[in-house]
């Protein structure tokens, strides 16, 4: 039993070092951790690799937990660069000062609103929140987020409060409307009882489903759904009135960790992600919006212009504490 | 002879002059020890860099009293719920002559296999499933009964059968029989089993955030989705360890005032089978409704989606990520059952070291994975050489499922006979050739339950997993999620059976009859 147990501790001590040994990740390629999921961003990779020859790794999870991971890594980070779904992600690392600054070339290549005041990280992609509704059932559409207090609404409306999406939306309703105008928006938005989910995704496949007639997400949920259940779904996006708070225009964006010993290498993936070429990509494969050309746009869906997105500090996004605490206040979340 | 009592620590101790442990042991259980304290000590760095505003807020915020509430009362119901379940499941099965009784042990069994939010989102895609605490509390019921399951079946193969004899002669009927000698034998053993369903809801966060509970380790994980802010969420976090340890400490009250008489001689026979049509049919009844609702359900659930699919299905990948999920669980129920051994040795001669390491590993058992998951990466990116190895995911494993192995390996010891160790030291056997010729030998079936328990657990990791897995490593976990966090629920489900499959191995050893009585007790 003695040497069993011996025997038990040496295997697994050797198969610990082994292990140890085989994860050593130094080199001369890139180390990503990426927010964004690996089924549709890791094309863009592997067209990077194939172009420049550069060998990536990548560590793909969730914006959220990526960026407190970093953040708990502060100046040990073995990460080159963050990728993230949001804004917001992206705002609490660069506020912990662990971004490098970007080249302002690249800065330059995005309108001032959508990349970081500090200069070190810059978005990707656009992704706006939308009305999406079943055709059938709603016969009118709102023209602002205001409308949907309205007791037509009651009990048809789906949102997903623990979402961040969703919080970067309130969040900017504070910014530009003040808190005691959002508490007054949401407590008119529970009055309508609306339906709660975790997920975007979630809301679109309950809209489809009947379970609900309308919601607010992200764009696009109602091609990422489709494409899920292989089929046409019977939901469509609209925009609510130009320049109307639904209309926030959230981003997917890059920074570069002031920790990478390969900052040129890493500069070059940014460079390429902006590329117009990779940006065509992005609006056909993802359905995103892009920032770098605003003239392109998904299928079906007006322009970025079009749309008229209110003017909102996203870098500031990162706090949503506020948000947190008036969700809960008024008993959403 | 079986000793009836074996969670009882005090009464081993005091009833023969025992050797203190030898030094070796202590070392080792305090390395333990040191290692469960250290995501502990993490939290307490943490929470003491916050500013005195915003731990005010956290503090006295009415969320936090609600939190609070919510938080008991899901631990509470689900305990309750759940011990009931389990316990009435183990008396049938113990007692009542079923068909295929080994096939509907394992089944039984297996419901532990699916994870908590696979289970709850095939649960919500049927459709009739409302959100919110109820719901919560059946989910969480029909996937941990299990646990009490195993426990109470261990516990009534020990049961002093001639107790029964008397109190039936004496003219108790079934039921008071059951009430007043069958409950107070079995009582230690399953209430360890309700500790482990409850610390489970509290660390779990695939059920309550898919059902929108406003449990603790739901506000932990929002706190740094929302505001990335690390010391709100260890104030959180510690609250969290606060409550279980209140939980913990409940559980061992109950268990130090149980007093259960041994007759002189104790009989610990197979009672004969209930062969009554009417029992029989009743009890078929309710286990083919348990199998429905936590197998039957969320597996059907599973195979919809399965051949649903619009995408091919990747052989390659599901083979890797299934051989990648074996070889870290197994190192992390290996390296577990080497830091279990002496924490239970000790634990069961009721040592303080022993006592104490036992209360760290199950507090450490109550955290959520991102907690888990954190620490390790503040301690571990320190480290180039172990950070986001394999080892020091396997370690992970090891240190928050710990409980699990403690707990079976320290039954297994308290079942070993006294008076056989006696017998080796009398013979002139070290204390330590003992310990291993005797103790272990005897005690092995248990350590393997432990094991596999710990094994079973790791499989099914996520937050833990995405932070401290090798780059590029996919677990049947990270590749579920992969696809959920885009919506593929259908591409997801291979992986979600397969993990199932693999998980009804060890789930099929861990509940095979007779595995307790095969040698770990002597007639």
């Amino acid at each position: 039993m003695k040497r069993f147990l011996a025997l038990m501790s040496a295997l697994a001590l050797t198969a610990a070092l082994a292990a140890c040994s085989s994860g050593d990740g130094e080199g001369s390629g890139l180390l990503i951790y990426s927010g964004r999921s690996q089924e549709f961003i890791e094309p863009f990779f592997a067209a990077f690799t194939e172009e420049t020859g550069i060998q990536i790794e990548v560590r793909y999870g969730d914006s959220a937990a990526l960026a407190a991971q970093i953040l708990e890594e502060g100046g040990n980070s073995p990460a080159d660069l963050f990728l993230s779904q949001d804004a917001g992600a992206l705002g609490a690392v660069s506020g912990a000062n662990l971004l490098a600054a970007l080249d302002p070339a690249l800065l330059g290549r995005v309108a001032g609103t959508y990349r970081s005041p500090l200069g070190d990280w810059v978005a990707v992609t656009g992704r706006v929140r939308v009305f999406a509704y079943a055709p059938d059932r709603v016969a009118s559409l709102p023209d602002s987020v205001d409308d949907l207090i309205d007791p037509i609404w009651k009990g048809r409306i789906a949102i997903a409060p623990t979402n961040s999406s969703f919080q970067a939306f309130v969040t900017a309703m504070i910014q530009t409307r003040g808190e005691r105008a959002t508490e007054n928006w949401l407590n008119g938005i529970k009055a309508n009882k609306p339906k709660l989910y975790e997920k975007n995704s979630l809301i679109v496949q309950a809209i489809d489903a009947g379970q609900v007639d309308a919601g607010l997400v992200n764009h696009y949920y109602t091609w990422e759904v489709e494409e899920e259940l292989g089929r046409e779904i019977n939901v469509k996006n609209a925009f609510f009135s130009p320049g109307d708070l639904g209309n926030l225009v959230n981003v997917s964006g890059v920074g570069i960790l002031s920790t990478s010993t390969d900052q040129d290498l890493a500069s070059q993936l940014v460079d390429f992600l902006l590329s117009e070429e990779e940006q065509k990509q992005f609006v056909s494969e993802t359905h995103e919006y892009s920032i770098v050309l605003p003239g392109l746009r998904p299928d079906g869906l007006p322009a970025l212009e079009e749309i008229a997105a209110p003017r909102v500090n996203l870098a500031a996004l990162s706090d949503l504490q506020r948000t947190q605490n008036l969700l809960i206040k008024v008993g959403l979340l | 002879m079986a000793i009836i009592n074996p969670l009882s620590a005090k009464k081993v101790k005091g009833g023969t002059v025992e050797n203190p442990p030898s030094p070796l042991l202590i070392f080792a259980g305090l390395v333990t020890l040191s290692l469960a304290a250290l995501p502990i000590a993490y939290l307490v760095r943490r929470a003491t860099q916050i500013d005195a505003q915003s731990l005010s807020i956290v503090l006295f915020r009415a969320k936090t009293l609600e939190i609070i509430f919510t938080t008991l009362s899901l631990a509470l119901f689900v305990a309750l719920f759940a011990t009931a379940l389990g316990v009435g499941i183990a008396w049938m099965l113990n007692n009542v002559a079923l068909p295929f009784l080994g096939l509907i042990r394992a089944l039984v069994v297996l419901p532990v296999a699916i994870p908590s939010y696979v289970f709850t989102y095939s649960w919500l895609s049927l459709g009739f499933l409302p959100s919110g605490f109820i719901a919560a509390v059946v989910v969480l019921t029909l996937s941990t009964a299990p646990y009490v399951t195993l426990a109470a079946l261990a516990a009534f193969k020990r049961i002093d059968t001639s107790q029964l004899d008397v109190a039936q002669t004496l003219g108790l009927n079934q039921f008071g029989t059951f009430l007043r000698v069958t409950l107070p034998q079995i009582r230690n053993a399953v209430g360890a089993g309700s500790l482990i369903v409850a610390l489970y809801v509290l660390s779990d966060f695939g059920a309550v955030s898919l059902l929108g509970v406003d449990t603790f380790t739901r506000a932990i994980q929002n706190t740094y989705q929302g505001s990335f802010d690390r010391g709100s969420a260890a104030i959180l976090a510690l609250f969290l360890v606060a409550i279980s340890s209140t939980v913990i400490s409940l559980e061992i009250k109950s268990r130090e005032s149980t007093v259960t008489v041994k007759s002189s001689v104790q009989i610990t026979k197979r009672l004969p089978y209930n062969n009554s049509i009417r029992v029989k049919l009743v009890a078929a009844i309710a286990i083919i409704a348990y199998l429905a609702l936590a197998l039957v359900a969320p597996l059907s659930v599973l195979l919809y989606r399965f051949f649903s699919r619009v995408s091919p299905l990747d052989v390659t990948e599901l083979v890797n990520a299934a051989f990648s999920t074996i070889t870290v669980s197994i190192l992390g129920a290996l390296i577990a059952m080497l830091l279990a051994i002496p924490v239970a040795f000790l634990a069961v001669r009721g040592t303080w070291i022993g006592v104490w390491s036992e209360r760290a590993v199950l507090l450490v058992h109550a955290l959520p994975g991102i907690v888990m998951g954190l620490a390790l990466v503040s301690f571990g990116s320190e480290f180039p050489v172990i950070y986001q190895t394999i080892g020091l995911l396997a370690f992970a494993y090891s240190i928050l499922f710990l409980a699990r192995s403690v707990g079976s390996i320290r039954a297994a010891f308290g079942k070993v006979p006294l008076s056989l160790t006696e017998i080796a030291a009398t013979l002139g056997q070290t204390r330590s050739r003992t310990f291993y010729r005797v103790t272990l030998p005897l005690a092995a079936p248990g350590v393997l339950t432990g094991t596999l328990l710990v094994f079973l657990s790791a499989m099914k990791e996520l937050p833990a997993t995405l932070m401290l897995r090798p780059t590029g490593f996919e677990t049947l976990a990270t590749e579920i999620w992969n696809n959920t966090a885009i919506f593929r629920f259908s591409e997801a489900a291979p992986y979600a059976l397969l993990l199932v499959a693999i998980a009804a191995i060890p789930t099929f050893l861990i509940s095979r009859p007779d595995r307790e009585s095969e040698r770990g007790e002597l007639q």
